[in-house]
């Protein structure tokens, strides 16, 4: 991974926009700690005499994982007339070069980078060269023969990327927002899947696997390949291992929930069947040959117990990381500038990662595997449990698996990469997508009748008691969410500050003041007002998703159950019912918990009572109420364009809908799965279903007008 | 090495506060990429960004004492923390340490021994303690001024430390460096010095005392040898950087000795070049690597890759010193490709020049005498100039440099030396810094290559490439016109700029630090091929051109005659004879 940015046809001085192109593309030099370099072209076109001098530069910050030594970038092609920045991994670059040297013999490559056969397939194949590549990526090129720039995202938005317009006519390209910001008049995420050439101006899709082009047919077309536990196995294996190509040390997030366990076992097993021929890729400085593995929590955290017990069982080289509370406010300016979302569920699951990143890179690890991606596919959220038909189910996933970038994707690139980690996601592989999403639906769908919990062909496809890649306990339970297993202090914690810094007379404001995606609790009113700091402009915030959603379910998936209709944002609370185990802890604290959820429905403010009651030990008491000021001065550095009290007022836009589901968390804890719960009626009673760690969230977050949001996020990451 | 930011008597003690100053020190998160660590006390706020050498996994600041009554903020490293861990525990029986780091000793030091920390502490550093039994604080900055830092005073009345003037600028009225060697105490509001070595007390002397020690170059050569090896202790991997004049090699080599005899766990010695490609420092590195055996890496730059590099290495180093900046940038460049190989540390080779008298214009010194006050003289400014070069160009990517020629020890024996020795007088054979020289020179097991220790150095901003100093010229010719540069002593009356080089550094000085305090922080005044004023006094062939090019001295030396022809501007062939 790296950063880059490329301006294609600036107009001015040469040196006067080399220079500001440099101080931009610091803005990201977190993504490419190792070395940076701009390239400058003068435009073929120029402008009319008088009216300055067109020219494209190329700017990158690399983070060396493949070629340390010599794949510095930008990367050319044999006579230098393709120039390419490149962000990512190209898995099959072997292949690649094998494949370029077919059509050019005798070609000379510079460097062993994976990312080398960019220019080369270019000037070989033009603009199929997106759709011929094997990884994630980001690549802006210029073809110096045609003057032309050509920018390509990977399949599904794994790599992070942002294209703008500037009003000089400049067309920008950047792998974060801060970079472009402050130059473009308008801009927006570069579509996944999709290459765009500014010699027709046109974005293209080039990612058309069969779950896409059948689900856009009309009629609508569905899957039907029968569960084959053995293929859908190797595909996953395959995807893996074809991620373990690096030249430095290596690791992989462990939160000991299956996603991340799959992954670190799988791993682990190839590592240990590497290390026998002597190469222990992910040793690390030691030089053991072990899998280095890495989790993060609050002292005594669900997920540190839960990982160390997977670790153990795979023998990784496994690091826990801590954090307090204070640590995490204390970092969440800099998250959200990181991140660059204000979606309340990507917020509070990216501060532990991007703390975890810190530490992961103290350790000199520069690259890690991660479990993103499995619930999009397999339908592991709680509402799944509600789809009416296997069509309705496998359209969810496709929706979910499209809209991934603006939440999972994005928080596990750039959360990682505030540090130069980067993240590599193996559940969002090509082909293993290609055989998951070719699977008959009707094998997804969840009958806990007949022991068909959430994602159960996954698990059922690693179920080999023989030789079992994982306890049989960490494979059939379901895990914690993200968010919730680094502590239960965490949530609530963010919640009591919110509760200090923003007062009810501000939130009773916020659609004057937010009339696009107005935040709906005080929560999410802070992180609002902090990206706000960061990224004043429409634009920006016109990039973060918002609109109707059932515990993270796209709007279409919200009409499943007539009980949700009508609440355009109901909470979590609505499907939690569907779950087991959720119900039965609600129903082991009823003595309390029903009692508070019931009182509390039309209130807003149990939640502050039972935050400040969980978290007053860890929280240094601090004056009630802190104003504004506070939550600006967050962004007060140098660089950032500092908005303090600069806040556009009914800056409106089309409003930002249909962008699915916020950023969920996933269900509760499902300890102990029994059977299906009579569906989640409307009355508060039966909306209790909540864990014990849900359960003020719950009650508070269900309370009424507006119908909140939080908790909904909450049954998804 | 870390960052530091400490904000005391603050009246304010509000979130906003807390966040104002958390963002204020992520301005120096280059310094400790690690980690961050954040300590409030009423309206006192410590902050730190952590770069782990020393215990990785648990040293994480702030530090405190055992009953947490005192805070401590510590950017350094203590080399005899072990002998000041074995005193504390031999005076309070039972003390019980929270860490492995190096730095806690401060803490309870400061329990037990009050102001007197700093001076027992052997190391470089920079460290503000908060006692909050008493509501005090205390700041200490070491002997030389190896680490950075910096003092401030806020409208409010708040005192502010950090180690790099970036995070306080936009808060102080009043700032300034912390001056090296002393300490400040708020129970009195001054400063101490309490760095009192024989050759700072003897230069103060009324009449002025010399050194006498006899030459003893087994005594010096274990000295240096000492100094070395004390620099090795790390948690983390390191390597040393080698241009391949003397200075360095002879870093590199006793480093390289000490892991051949020793082993290590990361295997063989690092050692680190940069140049554009083809440059002499590339060549002579790689040839005193290969007779070392070191794992050496070389590290090419474009003259353009410096230029886009400029603005930001002023923004890191904070200076607009012309020198300093010519030789920061490829040391700023090459600490970002060591760091991307994932080293932390690494040993360098600063301060021989000023401890031996180095320079060309020391073939000038009138006297002895002379000779001695001008190292001595050096040495106070170093901070101004190589200390400050070596360690933000460095930290700029996390990346610590240690520079053992200022070593404590060190120094109090090569300061003791009669300086008659270390005259030079090319008749006998003694080139500059001959006795560093002679005390290595053993032939049955060399430490160097006799023509690499008899040889003298390029000077590292030529060495990098003859075309790296042109380059500058001739961008900041593009820059600043003519006009400009004639008016310049309107547009910075203090301090002017005299070439369009300076002019250019200035301006993007001014950019990032735009306040006059800024300003003041950097030297200026007469010199003479890098002399202080008083040395410019030396020749009467130099008198009365106020900042004359290094040709002026540049005679006396034999290999710079023809560099000196070759360049038809004398403005390189000044900085030739200085860092």
């Amino acid at each position: 991974m790296c950063g880059i940015l490329a301006v294609l046809n600036a107009i001015g001085d040469s040196k006067t926009v080399r220079q500001r192109v440099v101080e931009l593309s610091r803005r990201q030099r977190h993504r490419g700690p190792d070395w940076s370099r701009v390239e400058c072209a003068e435009a073929a076109v120029q402008p009319p005499a008088g009216y300055g001098q067109a020219h494209h530069f190329l700017a990158h910050e690399r983070l060396a994982i493949m070629d340390p030594a010599a794949g510095d970038q930008p990367l050319y092609n044999g006579d230098g007339s393709v120039v390419a920045t490149v962000n990512g991994e190209i898995y099959n670059h072997q292949a690649l070069r094998a494949k370029i040297l077919a059509q050019r013999p005798g070609i000379k490559f510079a460097s062993h980078s994976d990312c080398e056969v960019v220019p080369y397939l270019y000037e070989v194949y033009g603009e199929r060269l997106a759709s011929m590549l094997d990884g994630f990526f980001a690549v802006a090129l210029l073809d110096a023969r045609s003057g032309a720039l050509y920018a390509a995202r990977d399949p599904l938005g794994v790599t992070s990327l942002y294209i703008g317009w500037g009003r000089d006519g400049s067309v920008w390209l950047s792998s974060e927002l801060k970079c472009l910001q402050d130059e473009c008049t308008r801009f927006q995420h570069f579509p996944p899947g999709h290459y765009y050439s500014s010699a027709t101006g046109a974005f293209v899709r080039y990612y058309n696997p069969p779950f896409y082009t059948d689900f856009e047919a009309v009629p609508r077309r569905f899957p039907s390949a029968p569960f084959d536990a053995a293929a859908l196995r190797q595909a996953f294996e395959a995807a893996v291992s074809k991620r373990l190509m690096s030249d430095v040390p290596y690791g992989v997030l462990l939160s000991g929930g299956l996603d991340s366990s799959l992954v670190a076992a799988v791993a682990s097993r190839q590592m240990r069947a590497r290390s026998g021929n002597g190469s222990g890729g992910g040793g690390g400085q030691g030089g053991g040959n072990g899998l280095l593995s890495f989790c993060i929590g609050l002292t005594g955290s669900p997920d540190l117990q839960a990982a160390r017990r997977v670790a153990s069982f795979l023998g990784t080289r496994h690091h826990e990381f801590t954090f307090t509370l204070q640590e995490g406010l204390d970092a969440l300016g800099d998250v959200i500038h990181h991140i660059e979302t204000f979606d309340v569920t990507t917020v509070r699951a990216s501060t532990p990662m991007f703390l975890m990143a810190r530490k992961i890179k103290a350790l000199g690890v520069k690259m890690v595997l991660s479990g993103e991606g499995a619930d999009e596919v397999f339908g592991g959220y709680l509402y799944f449990h509600k789809a009416p038909n296997k069509e309705e189910f496998h359209s969810e996933t496709v929706r979910k698996l499209r809209e991934l970038f603006r939440f999972d994707c994005l928080r596990a690139n750039k959360a990682t990469m505030a540090w130069g980690v980067e993240a590599r996601v193996p559940f969002l592989d090509r082909a293993f997508l290609e055989v998951a999403m070719g699977v008959d639906p009707a094998e997804k769908m969840i009958d806990t009748n007949s022991g068909r919990i959430e994602k159960y062909i996954l698990r059922k496809a690693f179920d080999t008691p023989e030789d079992p890649y994982l306890p049989a306990e960490v494979l059939w339970r379901q895990k914690e969410q993200f968010s919730d297993g680094v502590g239960y202090g965490w949530i609530d914690g963010l919640k009591a500050r919110a509760e200090q810094l923003v007062s009810d007379r501000t939130l009773a404001d916020a659609e004057h003041r937010y009339p696009d995606n107005p935040p709906r609790t005080k929560e999410a009113y802070w992180y609002r007002t902090v990206f706000e700091s960061h990224f004043p402009h429409q634009a920006a915030a016109d990039t973060v998703p918002g609109g109707p959603s059932v515990a993270c379910s796209t709007p279409a998936a919200a009409a499943w159950d007539a009980a949700w209709a009508g609440r355009e944002d109901p909470s979590g609370r609505a499907v939690a019912g569907v779950h087991e185990a959720a119900k039965a802890e609600a129903e082991a604290e009823a003595g309390t918990t029903a009692a508070r959820d019931a009182s509390s429905i039309d209130r807003d403010s149990s939640q502050e009572l039972a935050a400040t009651a969980t978290t007053a030990a860890t929280t240094p008491p601090s004056p009630p109420h802190v104003s504004l000021s506070a939550l600006l001065a967050e962004a007060a550095d140098g660089d950032a364009p500092l908005a303090l009290g600069r806040f556009p007022p009914g800056a409106a836009a089309e409003p930002a809908i249909g962008g699915g589901g916020g950023g969920c968390e996933k269900p509760p804890p499902l300890a102990e799965l029994e059977s299906l719960s009579p569906a989640a009626g409307a009355s508060a009673l039966a909306l209790s279903g909540e864990t014990d760690v849900g359960k003020a969230r719950g009650a508070a977050e269900v309370s009424g007008v507006p119908t909140p949001q939080p908790a909904a996020k909450r049954l998804r990451r | 090495m870390c960052g530091i930011l400490a904000v005391l008597n603050s009246t304010d003690d509000s979130q906003a506060m807390r966040s104002r100053v958390l963002a204020l020190s992520r301005r120096q998160r280059h310094r400790g990429p690690d980690w961050s660590g954040m300590h409030q006390f009423g309206n006192h706020f410590l902050a730190h960004e952590r770069l782990a050498i020393m215990d990785p996994a648990s040293g994480d600041q702030p530090l405190f004492n055992e009953d947490r009554t005192i805070v401590v903020t510590v950017n350094g490293e203590i080399y005899n923390y072990k002998e000041l861990r074995q005193q504390i525990s031999e005076k309070c029986p039972g003390k019980k340490f929270g860490t492995n780091s190096d730095c806690e000793v401060i803490s309870h030091l400061y329990e037990l021994y009050g102001e007197e920390v700093a001076g027992m502490l052997d190391g470089f550093f920079a460290f503000v303690v908060l006692d909050t039994r008493n509501n005090t604080f205390y700041a200490a900055r070491d002997p030389m001024g190896v680490t950075c830092m910096y003092i401030g005073w806020g409208r409010d009345g708040s005192v502010w430390l950090s180690s790099e003037m970036k995070c306080l600028k936009d808060d102080c009225t009043r700032f300034q460096q912390f001056p090296p060697g002393h300490y400040y105490s708020s129970k009195t509001g001054e400063f101490t010095r309490y760095y009192n070595p024989r050759h700072y007390l003897d230069f103060e002397a009324k009449p002025q005392r010399f050194p006498s020690e006899p030459y003893d170059p087994v005594k010096l050569r274990q000295a240096f040898e000492a100094s070395v090896e004390k620099r090795m202790m790390s948690d983390v991997p390191f390597g040393v950087l080698l241009s391949g004049g003397l200075d360095s090699s002879l870093v590199a080599s006793i480093a390289a000795r000490k892991i051949k005899r020793e082993g290590s766990v990361w295997g063989k010695l690092h050692s680190f070049c940069v140049g554009l490609p083809g440059s002499p420092d590339l060549k002579a590195g790689r040839a005193v690597a290969e007779f070392l055996g070191t794992d050496h890496h070389e590290f090419h730059f474009t003259v353009q890759e410096g230029i886009d590099a400029i603005s930001e290495v002023i923004y890191h180093i904070e200076t607009f010193d012309v020198t300093t900046i010519r030789a920061s940038t490829p040391m700023f460049l090459m600490s970002r490709k060591i760091k991307a190989l994932g080293v932390k540390m690494v040993l360098s080779g600063e301060g021989s020049d000023e401890v031996f008298g180095g320079y060309l214009y020391f073939h000038k010194a009138p006297s002895k005498e002379e000779f001695h006050s001008e190292t001595v003289r050096k040495l106070q400014d170093l901070y101004k100039y190589d200390c400050l070069r070596a360690n933000k160009a460095t930290m700029a990517w996390g990346v610590e440099a240690r520079v053992p020629f200022l070593d404590r020890g060190f120094l109090d024996v090569a300061m003791a030396i009669d300086p008659a020795e270390k005259m030079i007088d090319k008749s006998k054979g003694r080139i500059e810094k001959y006795i560093v020289r002679k005390a290595f020179d053993t032939p049955e097991d060399p430490y160097l290559p006799a023509e690499v220790l008899w040889r003298q150095k390029e000077q590292f901003s030529d060495g990098v490439g003859y075309s790296w100093i042109d380059g500058l010229k001739a961008h900041a010719e593009g820059q600043v016109s003519d006009e400009m540069l004639k008016s310049a002593v309107h547009r910075y009356p203090d301090n002017t700029p005299r070439t369009k080089e300076a002019y250019w550094y200035r301006t993007i000085f001014e950019s990032h630090f735009p306040q006059r305090a800024a300003m003041e922080t950097v030297p200026g005044g007469p010199s003479v091929a890098c002399s202080t004023a008083t040395a410019a006094l030396w020749d009467a062939a130099w008198a009365g051109k106020e900042d004359p090019s290094g040709r002026a001295v540049a005679g006396v030396h034999d290999s710079a005659y023809d560099s000196a022809k070759a360049e038809a501007n004398g403005e390189p062939a000044a900085k030739k004879a200085k860092v």
